[in-house]
């Protein structure tokens, strides 16, 4: 689980020309353009663009949920034409399985995958504490609040020991108290439980409270704008001047499209 | 049209002649079954041929059961049209009233749920000792068997109303009836069409009941008449003509429907 | 689901209301010409207990209620696994919707009332005609609701399942079949009613025994109190059917009922 790499090493995740269009009955409809992108182990980057670009579409990519109309994609060296559990996705609506309680969400994937019970079960326990649901195993999904819901999303996701994590707006429903709480939580997770993250967000704040590295992305069709890195100490502080510099600089970017 | 557009098409042709295929396999397999293998007496299971030639028969002739078939649909609209539009006309009302009015809701609600379990098939004896079997007894059958899902329906939809939406007419100074008429009828309006159409469809299927049991004339008479009369191509042809007009029937609602709800039916 | 509470006000309605009932059929049944049609509601009770121990015909009224259920459970039980099969296989597969919903649309509009005639005259009058009635009536209910059901699987949550590298088969059994299970439950508590009266209406054109039986043996001797006896025990079991139902769908869909 532990790996130790150098930044010049092959990167986990790499993105080679890729595009994606889309085909309807009416109208093709060009949702990617031209984007490559390495990212390399255990590295949290965030993909920040505005509402309506192809933020989903890169990540659904990556997930393999769709297939690019040219370019490649390639996960630890591998061509990526179907999902796979070496990926972990959080989605935005959670998608949670609305007929499996908090307990059998979490340990959904193990399961899949043949993981004897005793140890999946661990194996989902120990995330579900992480998260802080403990004493919410047995509840439905619909019993609990959007933040709940999300913090099991993640503790999926990770049970499945992916080696990539993709977060597709995870806070973008939660209002704005929960969402801080979420960003912290999630900070803290994966300083605990270090993976490659690629996070989707329309949120400069956020962006820059858990980014190494921001890509920020054009309007559709989406290209890769501008890349800002993020040296701060963790955790940050979100009224630190140099944090809000950070933001500045993005927001000026991002001005400059309009 | 793009590359998109043009797999799709192909792939609508593609499924739309399996389907094609799958009648006529079922007519098909239907036919070698009775005309060529005689795998069951004609009386019994007749070919998709001696269905259509009694039903070209049964357009003018009145044997064997007294009826040409439009006679048939005509006796069983008649009766069906009368109970269902009585049912729709009491039931709604009625539901709107017992949702809207509590004194109401709390008097005819136990009354109500008293005799709803109760399936409308039941009902046939006794109508028929009360009013004999014309066409009072039958109308009065379907009369039961539509009211039950209107005043279910509408009742259910005027209670659907959101307090909010209730509230806000208030502000505007609306009265309670304007109230009711303004939003909580609206709101109910599209469960109210689905209470219409399951009435219909419970009314059409108990018509054939009632037809069954205490008829001379109609759809459902011609079902049982023609069994004794061991016609079972008639048998079929009724049966089709059953369930061409339910279709009909649920196809004239749904534009009605259409027509009258605005903004569309809502989860 | 809320709990309900006690509420005297409505309490107290209900039993006026009932009274009420009850007093203006008897009133009816005794002072007015009504009454030469109509059993006052005592004699309806009267012989509605009289005849858990005096045979109708060949059984007292529970025999008859037992063959009634045996026939109705029979073939819903057969029908709805059916039924699930087929919804299911149409509303996940193209290829076995485009076989089969052409068919099924044609059939469809033809109540199982209307099929009577041909299953008797196929089957005989025996049992095997009434299991397949009951079994009609279920079929295209359960069948419907399996259909919409299997096709309105969130997608999402599909792609959920492949991204934790859920086999396909898996993701039959553990993601598309529970997913539709609230639909086939509303769908299978109507086939159950269906199947109900369906049964009420074989038994009624021929049978020698049952609850359909019992209340046309009632109205062919011209005997209303009978009659009346027959529906009580036919509602009553109407009433336990579907409860029984909410209460299985209740514990197999606790995760579908919505917060408040």
């Amino acid at each position: 689980m532990e790996h130790h790499g150098g930044v010049n090493k092959t990167p986990i995740i790499s993105l080679d020309h890729v595009s994606k269009t889309y085909l309807s009955v009416h109208k093709t409809n060009e949702v990617v353009r031209d984007v490559s992108l390495d990212v390399q182990e255990n590295e949290f980057v965030v993909l920040f663009g505005p509402g309506q670009c192809g933020k989903t579409t890169l990540i659904n990519l990556i997930a393999g949920l769709q297939l690019p109309t040219s370019g490649e994609v390639k996960v630890d060296g591998k061509t990526v034409t179907a999902p796979g559990p070496d990926r972990g996705v959080v989605y935005q609506t959670t998608a949670l399985f609305p007929f499996c309680t908090v307990m059998g969400n979490v340990e959904f994937g193990p399961k899949s995958r043949g993981v004897p019970k005793k140890q999946r079960r661990e194996r989902a326990q120990y995330f579900i504490d992480l998260v802080g649901l403990q004493g919410f195993e047995k509840s439905f999904p619909n019993r609990l609040s959007g933040g709940m819901r999300q913090r099991v999303g993640i503790a999926r996701a990770y049970a499945n020991d992916p080696k990539v994590m993709l977060m597709d707006e995870p806070f973008g429903h939660l209002d704005a108290q929960t969402r801080y709480m979420m960003e912290e939580e999630l900070e803290k997770i994966w300083q605990k439980e270090k993976r490659t993250v690629v996070f989707v967000t329309n949120n400069s704040e956020e962006a820059v409270y858990l980014a190494d590295r921001i890509i920020i992305l054009t309007n559709t069709p989406t290209r890769i704008k501008h890349e800002i890195k993020v040296d701060l100490p963790r955790p940050r502080v979100y009224s630190d001047p140099a944090f809000l510099e950070i933001r500045r600089q993005i927001e000026e970017i991002c001005d400059d499209t309009l | 049209m793009n590359e998109y557009a043009i797999q799709k098409r192909k792939e609508r042709i593609k499924f739309t002649i399996v389907s094609v295929i799958s009648l006529c396999v079922f007519f098909g397999v239907w036919y070698v079954c009775t005309a060529v293998l005689h795998l069951k007496p004609d009386y019994v299971l007749p070919s998709p041929v001696q269905v259509v030639e009694a039903f070209i028969q049964k357009l003018t002739q009145t044997n064997p059961d007294g009826a040409t078939l439009f006679g048939h649909i005509a006796a069983s609209l008649q009766v069906a049209l009368t109970g269902y539009l009585l049912g729709a006309i009491v039931g709604v009302p009625l539901g709107i009233a017992m949702a809207w009015f509590r004194r109401i809701d709390l008097f005819v609600t136990p009354l109500f749920d008293l005799i709803r379990p109760v399936p409308t098939i039941a009902w046939i004896p006794l109508m028929i000792l009360w009013f004999g079997i014309g066409l009072g007894a039958k109308a009065a059958i379907i009369f039961v068997s539509a009211f039950v899902p209107c005043v279910i329906n509408a009742y259910a939809g005027i209670k659907q109303t959101k307090p909010v939406h209730l509230w806000v007419a208030q502000t505007f100074g609306a009265s309670r009836r304007e109230m009711l008429f303004t939003v909580a009828i609206p709101t109910a309006l599209p469960l109210i069409f689905t209470g219409l159409r399951i009435s219909l469809g419970t009314a059409w299927m108990t018509l054939c009941a009632a037809e069954m049991l205490a008829s001379n004339k109609g759809l459902g008479y011609m079902i049982q008449l023609n069994r004794s009369l061991a016609r079972a191509d008639l048998i079929v042809v009724a049966m089709l003509t059953i369930g061409l007009i339910g279709t009909i029937f649920t196809v004239g609602l749904n534009a009605l429907e259409k027509k009258f709800v605005k903004g569309g039916r809502r989860g | 689901m809320k709990k309900k509470r006690f509420d005297p006000e409505k309490t107290i309605y209900a039993v006026v209301a009932i009274a009420c009932f009850f007093v203006l059929w008897w009133f009816l049944t005794t002072f007015t010409p009504v009454k030469n049609t109509t059993p006052d509601p005592i004699a309806v009770l009267k012989l509605l207990f009289e005849s858990f121990y005096t045979p109708i015909g060949s059984k007292v009224i529970t025999g008859h209620l037992l063959v009634s259920l045996r026939r109705v459970l029979v073939g819903f039980g057969v029908a709805t696994v059916l039924g699930i099969i087929l919804g299911i296989a149409m509303g996940t597969s193209k290829w076995a919707s485009a076989i089969f919903k052409p068919i099924f649309e044609l059939l469809r509009p033809i109540p199982p009332i209307a099929w009577i005639s041909l299953v008797i005259l196929f089957f005989g009058i025996g049992e095997t005609s009434k299991y397949i009635l009951c079994g009609i009536g279920a079929f295209t209910n359960v069948t419907l609701n399996a259909y919409t059901g299997a096709q309105n699987v969130d997608p999402e949550l599909v792609g959920c399942a492949r991204m934790l590298g859920t086999s396909e088969r898996d993701i039959f059994f553990r993601v598309v079949l529970p997913s539709c299970t609230p639909q086939i439950f509303a769908g299978m508590q109507v086939a159950l009613s269906t199947s109900w009266m369906a049964v009420l209406a074989a038994e009624m054109v021929g049978a020698q025994e049952g609850c359909g039986w019992m209340i046309q043996r009632g109205s062919d001797t011209l005997n209303i109190t009978l009659v009346m006896v027959g529906m009580i025990v036919i509602g009553l079991v109407g009433m336990l059917l579907a409860t029984l139902m909410r209460a299985i769908e209740r514990r197999l869909c606790s995760w579908n009922i919505m917060e408040g």
